[in-house]
C-alpha cells in the first residue's frame, strides 16, 4: 500500500489535532486561523502534485486517488480556506472555543475529501458520518436558542437520514453481495433482467440511496431542514454548508451512480428520470418559496435548493446518456465550481455587512452602495451570477448544464429550468434594488477586516474568471469526469 | 418472484395477530368475571425486589457525572481496542505497534483537552 497517496488527508488530520493542542497552550488565538489555513494550503499543495498521475486505489480499493477525487479535494480545501478567512472576525467573538471551531472545520473537510475519494459503500458511510457530526457541532456553535434549534434539527434529521441511507446500502449489498462499487456494477450488469421492476429490492435500495444523498444536497422533498439550519447557524458555517456539504453530496452521487448503477439501461434510464423529476420540483419550489423571504440567509437557503435543482438536470443527463460521453458529469463539476465561488462570495459580503449592522434582514441592506460600495458591488456581482447572467460564472455554468440537458433530449426539463431562472431574477434583483436605490438607514460607513476583503476579492475574481475564461476550468472538469469510467 | 413476498405478508399477519390476541386475553377474562377486581394500596404500590421504595423515581444527578462518564467511555473503548491488539501482537508486529501508538496519541490529545478544559475538576 502506498501511504504517499494519502498525504493530503493525513496532513489535515494532523493539523486538526495540532490546532486543538495549540488552542490549549497559546494565549493569542489569532494564530489558530493562520495554522488552519497553513494546513489547508499544504494539503492542497500535496493534492496538486498528484494531479495528472495514473489513477490508483489505496486501502484495499476503499479509496480512489484519481482526477475526480483530486478535483473535489482542491475544491473542498479552497472552500475551507475562504470559510476560515471569513470566520476570523466571527470567531474572535467566541472567546474560549476558537480552537474547536477551526479544528471542526478541518475535520469536516477531511470527511468531505474522503467522501469524494471513497469507492466502497462502508467507507462512504464512515466519511459521511465524520462530515455530518462535525457540521452538526459547527451549526450549534453560537449556543443561542436559534443556533441550538438549528443544530438539534440538523442532528436529528441527519441521524435519521443516515439510517435510511444505511438501509439502502444494506439492500444494495443484499442484492449484489458486494460493497465495492465496481463489483456491484459487474454483478448488476450480469443480471438477466430487462425491466427494473423484476428486482424490487434493488429498486428500493437505489431509491433509499437517493433519499439519503438528496438530504445532503438539499433536494426537494428532503429540504425541510435547509431554511431553519441556514438561518440559525453562524453565517460562515451557513456558507460552508451551502457549498461544501452540497458539493460533497454531488461527488458521492456522481461516483455511486456513474460507476455502480451507470450501465444497464433498464436501471440508469429510470434513476435518470427520477433525478429529472426531483430537479423540476426542487427548482420550482426553491424559487417560488424564496420570493416572499425577508431574511437574506433564508432567501439564500431556498435559492440553494433551487440551485440543487439546476445541478440535478446534470444528474438526469448522466442517467439518460450513460455511455455517450461525460457531458453531464463535466457540466455538474463546472456548475459546482462556479456555484462555490458565487455563493461563498455572496455569503462573505453578507457576513461583512451584517457584522456591523447585526441584522440579516433584506431591508437593512438599504442604500448599502453608499455605505459600503465595495461590498455592495461584490454582492451584486454574486447575485447576478446566481441568476445566471453574463459575464458572471453562473451564466457559463447554466449554459453548460442546460446544453447537456438538451443534448440528452430533456427539453421539457430545460424549459422548466429556464422559466425558473426568470422567476429567480425577481428575488435576487430585489436585494440589488434595495442596495442601490434604497435610502440608507444611517450615514455610517461599513468597514470590514482585511481577511474578509481579501476573501471577497478572491471570490469576485473567481466569479469573473469562470464567466469570461471558462475554458481552463472546463478542461479540468472534463479530465476529472473521464476518471469516473475508471473502475478499480 | 412476487410469491416470495407472501411469506413477509404472512409474518406480518402473524405478528399483528399475536399482539392483538395477547392484549385481548386479560380484557376477555375480566369481561367473563374470571379475574377479580379488588385493588388495595398494597397491591398498587411499586414492587421492586420486595423492598419498600424510598423517595421518588425522578432523582436528579449532578451534571459532572456526565463529563466523567464521557471521558470514561473513551478510555473504555480504547481498552476494548487494546485487548485484541495485545493478543495478536506477535502477528501484527511493528506496523500494529505504530498503528496502536497513533490511536493512543489521538486519545491522549483528547485526554489532555478534557484535563485542560477542567472536565476533571469537581466544582
Amino acid at each position: 500500500m502506498n501511504l504517499q497517496l494519502f498525504i493530503p488527508e493525513l496532513t489535515l488530520a494532523i493539523f486538526a489535532i495540532a490546532v486543538i493542542l495549540l488552542d490549549l497552550f497559546v494565549q493569542r488565538k489569532g494564530v489558530l486561523a493562520g495554522v488552519s489555513v497553513a494546513g489547508l494550503v499544504i494539503s492542497a499543495g500535496f493534492t496538486l502534485t498528484m494531479w495528472g498521475s495514473e489513477p490508483q486505489t489505496i486501502f484495499n480499493n476503499m479509496l480512489a486517488v484519481d482526477s475526480f477525487a483530486l478535483f473535489f479535494k482542491l475544491l473542498f480545501t479552497g472552500i475551507a480556506i475562504l470559510v476560515i478567512l471569513a470566520s476570523v472576525d466571527y470567531a474572535s467573538k467566541l472567546t474560549n472555543l476558537q480552537g474547536e471551531y477551526y479544528a471542526l472545520v478541518l475535520l469536516s473537510v477531511l470527511g468531505m475529501m474522503l467522501m469524494a475519494a471513497a469507492t466502497e459503500l462502508i467507507s462512504i458511510y464512515v466519511a459521511l458520518g465524520l462530515t455530518s457530526l462535525s457540521l452538526c457541532a459547527l451549526v450549534g456553535f453560537l449556543k443561542d436558542s436559534k443556533s441550538s434549534e438549528a443544530a438539534l434539527k440538523y442532528f436529528l434529521l441527519s441521524a435519521m437520514v443516515s439510517a435510511v441511507l444505511l438501509f439502502g446500502m444494506a439492500l444494495v449489498f443484499g442484492v449484489t453481495g458486494e460493497t465495492q462499487l465496481s463489483k456491484i456494477a459487474q454483478v448488476i450488469q450480469a443480471m438477466p433482467l430487462t425491466n427494473i421492476t423484476d428486482n424490487p429490492a434493488l429498486v428500493l435500495g437505489v431509491v433509499l440511496l437517493i433519499v439519503g444523498f438528496g438530504f445532503k444536497i438539499a433536494a426537494v422533498p428532503f429540504h425541510m431542514w435547509v431554511p431553519d439550519v441556514y438561518e440559525g447557524a453562524p453565517t460562515p458555517i451557513t456558507a460552508y454548508l451551502s457549498v461544501g456539504s452540497k458539493a460533497a453530496g454531488f461527488a458521492v452521487i456522481l461516483r455511486i451512480f456513474s460507476s455502480a448503477f451507470g450501465l444497464p439501461e433498464w436501471l440508469s434510464l429510470n434513476w435518470g428520470m427520477l433525478f429529472a423529476v426531483l430537479a423540476a420540483i426542487s427548482m420550482t419550489l426553491g424559487n417560488v418559496v424564496a420570493l416572499p423571504q425577508t431574511n437574506i440567509k433564508r432567501m439564500l437557503g431556498y435559492s440553494s435548493i433551487a440551485q440543487a435543482g439546476y445541478l440535478m438536470v446534470g444528474l438526469a443527463t448522466v442517467g439518460i446518456l450513460p455511455t455517450a460521453d461525460v457531458l453531464g458529469q463535466s457540466a455538474i463539476l463546472f456548475f459546482l465550481a462556479s456555484y462555490t465561488v458565487t455563493n461563498l462570495g455572496a455569503f462573505i459580503a453578507i457576513i461583512a455587512i451584517s457584522n456591523k449592522t447585526n441584522s440579516d434582514l433584506i431591508q437593512d441592506f438599504s442604500g448599502m452602495i453608499r455605505r459600503a460600495p465595495g461590498l455592495a458591488l461584490a454582492l451584486t456581482l454574486c447575485l447576478v451570477s446566481l441568476i445566471g447572467m453574463p459575464p458572471a460564472a453562473g451564466f457559463m455554468a447554466k449554459f453548460y448544464i442546460f446544453s447537456a440537458g438538451v443534448h440528452s433530449g430533456l427539453l421539457w426539463l430545460v424549459i422548466i429550468a429556464v422559466l425558473n431562472s426568470v422567476i429567480s431574477a425577481y428575488y435576487y434583483l430585489r436585494v440589488v434594488k434595495v442596495m442601490w436605490f434604497g435610502e440608507p438607514t444611517s450615514t455610517e460607513k461599513v468597514f470590514s477586516s482585511g481577511a474578509l476583503r481579501f476573501s471577497l476579492f478572491i471570490t469576485s475574481i473567481g466569479v469573473l474568471l469562470l464567466g469570461i475564461l471558462p475554458g481552463l476550468v472546463m478542461k479540468l472538469t472534463e479530465a476529472a469526469s473521464k476518471m469516473l469510467a475508471f473502475l478499480p | 418472484m412476487a410469491t416470495d413476498y407472501i411469506y413477509i405478508a404472512l409474518f406480518l399477519l402473524a405478528a399483528i395477530l399475536f399482539v392483538v390476541t395477547t392484549l385481548l386475553i386479560p380484557v376477555t377474562l375480566r369481561f367473563l368475571k374470571i379475574i377479580p377486581h379488588n385493588p388495595t394500596p398494597v397491591k398498587g404500590s411499586p414492587f421492586e425486589c420486595g423492598v419498600e421504595t424510598i423517595g421518588k423515581t425522578w432523582v436528579q444527578f449532578n451534571l459532572r457525572y456526565y463529563l466523567y462518564a464521557l471521558v470514561f467511555l473513551i478510555i473504555d473503548v480504547l481498552v476494548v481496542f487494546l485487548y485484541p491488539w495485545a493478543v495478536n501482537i506477535r502477528h501484527l508486529g511493528l506496523t500494529g505497534l505504530i498503528e496502536m501508538l497513533i490511536l493512543l496519541t489521538i486519545v491522549t490529545v483528547g485526554y489532555i483537552y478534557a484535563w485542560k478544559k477542567g472536565a476533571l475538576e469537581w466544582k
